[in-house]
């Protein structure tokens, strides 16, 4: 009986300790990224693919696993969230209106040990690109995406109305807006909903044109905040009847769809002009820097944009995970992997990457149009320096062209938001 | 009832579990948040402020507005969805033909995901493609061709609340069950004095179930109170804060880190709601408790 007991508590203990065995062999570390790189975003293919050859080369070892993350605004607040009650995710996308709180957090990875112990991958960047992304020599996000925000146009609709050149001042613009209405199209693509984010950009541009680059430091006193919102108070009697309220879909929408004469957004739309739009629109379109105010402050050519989104990571205790993280972080800033992404998706990237020379052209054009641009302001979100005051633009802009208050009215409510 | 001594320990024990639970997740969450209301936490980093965010918040246009849209959405809940649902209760009470379709067809938008159900009404308010611009134009409306429902300050309320009368299921049903509990007996005493159904739904139906009734006004305002993912979802508050409601207004303080002024509008929330409470257990009282 004895000897039975003993024989069954050997078997037991041996196929215990295989178990246990195996399980430490084959110990795969899982790396969760909530990414907004999904669904209709452009970027989505190739991240796909750089994702799948990173757990096919890793395979057993390191697996990264995406949670899909289809609204920007969202993933933002859930991020905010995630900062406050210190759990971040492995690895995030984080855009730069979150990069302070991430860094006041103390809770993101600091990757400025890593940087500093791999002269390879500081390389891949231009020089003091990472220097000046840290705070107090921690680099809690790793810049990746750049943007600029041009206008972008329909030549054919313009043409139509009698226009061949995209105007340099708004006084032209509007003369412009007025032809195109009379012809039967809408002018504008705006919206107020979620961040307001198309109009936020032309906002964004009218003031760096009224108070100059450095429009920001200046404060909510300075009167080009109430001349971009006039430039704006106009803007909405030229855009469809649906702008109010409107998200980001909604907006590009008509402009995809030839509603529309006139769009603002980043690099990373050129994509879907093609892959979204009707037939023979990426065709049809010109890039041009923004129209001017008359007097302002700001240089013509000049653009908005700066840092779109950086990759962070949240701290690790366990220093394998950490290094997996670091691994997969420096895999997406291959120049190669960059270069691949840049190609399919026509979004801008901070890495020094040697793009093929068939580029798009609308790509080629923005490029182009920063070397030439004498200064690149941020935009309104960012350069603001306060989540409260860009959350509540979208709502000082409805009120504004519904004439619910004026120009002076909606900086009030943006100063009231402080 | 006398509790006997020797029963205390047990009658401890047993209400343990749901004083522990009660304590966990109600007055220890209220506590926090009462104590960051006086603090301007950021999610980070607290100092203590005092009365500052609930001065701040008084201040605010949107924040007070947010409060007359909450009393607004709880006034045509109390005197418009729930005595839409009497009706509609009174009405199938009678069991006529097809009753079970009418009563199903109500009730659906309760089983329905109410983002899903933002989300449609969100593109019948379209002023591009919706659907309601479309019969409207083909009505002979055609001033109405392009309008935005949701974006116009003279409709934006309307349209959301105008909508939120597809929930009369939900009153109409719990009426309805209180219908089916009446006695047989006064409507046969009715029906030998010549009563017509119209008299017997008034002066039998009616009366007979109006403790429901006000649970169900109660319910409604404790409902529209905590109105959010439709306001969320269709408006966000807008535009130009015109449908800014309580719920999504400590959501936005929340989103922008200022959760030291979240919670003192969520202190304010739970006071109005305490108060509204109050105020009709008072005028309803003889009804509803007795």
């Amino acid at each position: 009986m004895i000897k039975l007991i003993l024989k069954k508590l050997s078997i037991t203990f041996i196929a215990i300790s295989f178990t246990v065995i195996s399980s430490v062999a084959s110990a795969e570390i899982t790396i969760t990224w909530p990414s907004i790189w999904v669904g209709k975003d452009s970027k989505t293919t190739v991240i796909g693919e750089l994702i799948d050859e990173f757990n096919a080369a890793n395979a057993g070892s390191i697996k990264v696993v995406v949670e899909e993350q289809t609204d920007y605004d969202i993933y933002a607040q859930k991020l905010t969230a995630q900062i406050a009650t210190g759990e971040l995710p492995d690895i995030m996308t984080v855009g730069a209106q979150l990069l302070d709180v991430l860094h006041r957090s103390g809770k993101a990875m600091d990757l400025a040990p890593h940087i500093n112990s791999d002269p390879h991958w500081n390389n891949v960047y231009p020089e003091n690109a990472l220097q000046s992304a840290m705070t107090d020599g921690v680099l809690s996000a790793l810049p990746y995406e750049l943007f600029v925000t041009p206008v972008t146009y329909n030549k054919k609709i313009l043409k139509e109305a009698g226009y061949d050149e995209f105007p340099d001042n708004y006084d032209d613009f509007f003369k412009m807006c007025e032809a195109v209405t009379a012809n039967g199209k809408v002018c504008t693509s705006q919206m107020t909903g979620k961040n307001g984010w198309t109009s936020m950009l032309w906002y964004s541009q009218a003031l760096a044109s009224a108070g100059g680059p450095d429009i920001y430091e200046k404060g909510l006193d300075h009167p080009a905040y109430v001349k971009a919102f006039e430039v704006m108070e106009k803007m909405y009697q030229y855009t469809t009847s649906d702008a109010i309220g409107a998200d980001a879909g909604v907006s590009g929408g008509h402009f995809l769809n030839e509603r529309t004469a006139v769009f603002m957004n980043g690099p990373w739309f050129i994509a879907r002009y093609t892959s979204d739009g009707i037939p023979g629109l990426h065709e049809n379109i010109g890039v041009a820097a923004a129209p001017m105010l008359m007097g302002g402050e700001g240089s013509p050519g000049g653009y908005v944009g700066g840092r779109q989104s950086s990759l962070a990571a949240g701290k690790q205790s366990d220093p394998a995970k950490e290094e997996a993280i670091v691994k997969f972080l420096k895999w997406l800033t291959i120049p190669e992997n960059v270069a691949r992404l840049s190609y399919s998706s026509g979004a801008m990237f901070i890495v020094n990457a040697d793009l093929p020379n068939d580029m798009d052209r609308l790509f080629i054009e923005m490029k182009q149009g920063i070397s030439d641009a004498p200064y690149v302001a941020p935009i309104f979100q960012n350069g603001i320096g306060s989540l409260a005051v860009a959350s509540e633009f979208p709502q000082a802009l409805s009120a504004l062209a519904l004439g619910d208050v004026t120009p002076e009215g909606a900086v009030e409510m943006l100063q009231d938001a402080e | 009832m006398k509790i006997k001594k020797d029963e205390v320990g047990w009658l401890l024990l047993f209400i343990a579990p749901t004083l522990i639970l009660f304590t966990l997740f109600f007055i220890l969450p209220i506590l926090f948040l009462l104590a960051s209301s006086f603090t301007n936490w950021d999610g980070i980093d607290a100092e203590f402020v005092g009365f500052e965010n609930y001065i701040k918040l008084f201040n605010k246009k949107s924040f007070v507005r947010a409060i007359t849209n909450n009393l607004y959405w709880c006034i045509t809940a109390a005197l418009i969805t729930v005595p839409l649902g009497l009706i509609i209760a009174l009405l199938l009470s009678h069991r006529s033909r097809g009753w079970k379709v009418f009563r199903t067809v109500l009730f659906v938008p309760q089983v329905v995901s109410s983002a899903a159900i933002a989300m449609l009404w969100a593109a019948v308010f379209n002023a591009e493609y919706g659907l309601l611009n479309f019969i409207l134009d083909n009505i002979g409306l055609s001033d109405y061709k392009n309008h935005n429902w949701l974006g116009n300050v003279r409709t934006a309320n309307a349209a959301l609340i105008g909508f939120s009368l597809c929930y009369v299921g939900y009153f109409m049903v719990i009426m309805l069950a209180k219908t089916a509990s009446i006695s047989e007996d006064y409507y046969d005493a009715a029906k030998i004095d010549g009563a017509s159904q119209i008299q017997k739904d008034f002066y039998i139906t009616a009366p007979l179930i109006k403790s429901t009734f006000f649970l169900c006004i109660i319910l409604a305002v404790i409902f529209n109170l905590r109105q959010f993912e439709y306001v969320y979802l269709m408006t966000a508050g807008g535009p130009a804060n015109k449908t800014q409601v309580l719920v999504v207004y400590i959501w936005n303080e929340l989103t922008v880190q200022r959760l030291g002024r979240g919670s003192a509008a969520g202190v304010i929330m739970i006071a109005l709601g305490a108060m509204l409470l109050l105020l009709l257990r008072r005028i309803l009282k003889s009804e509803t408790y007795n």
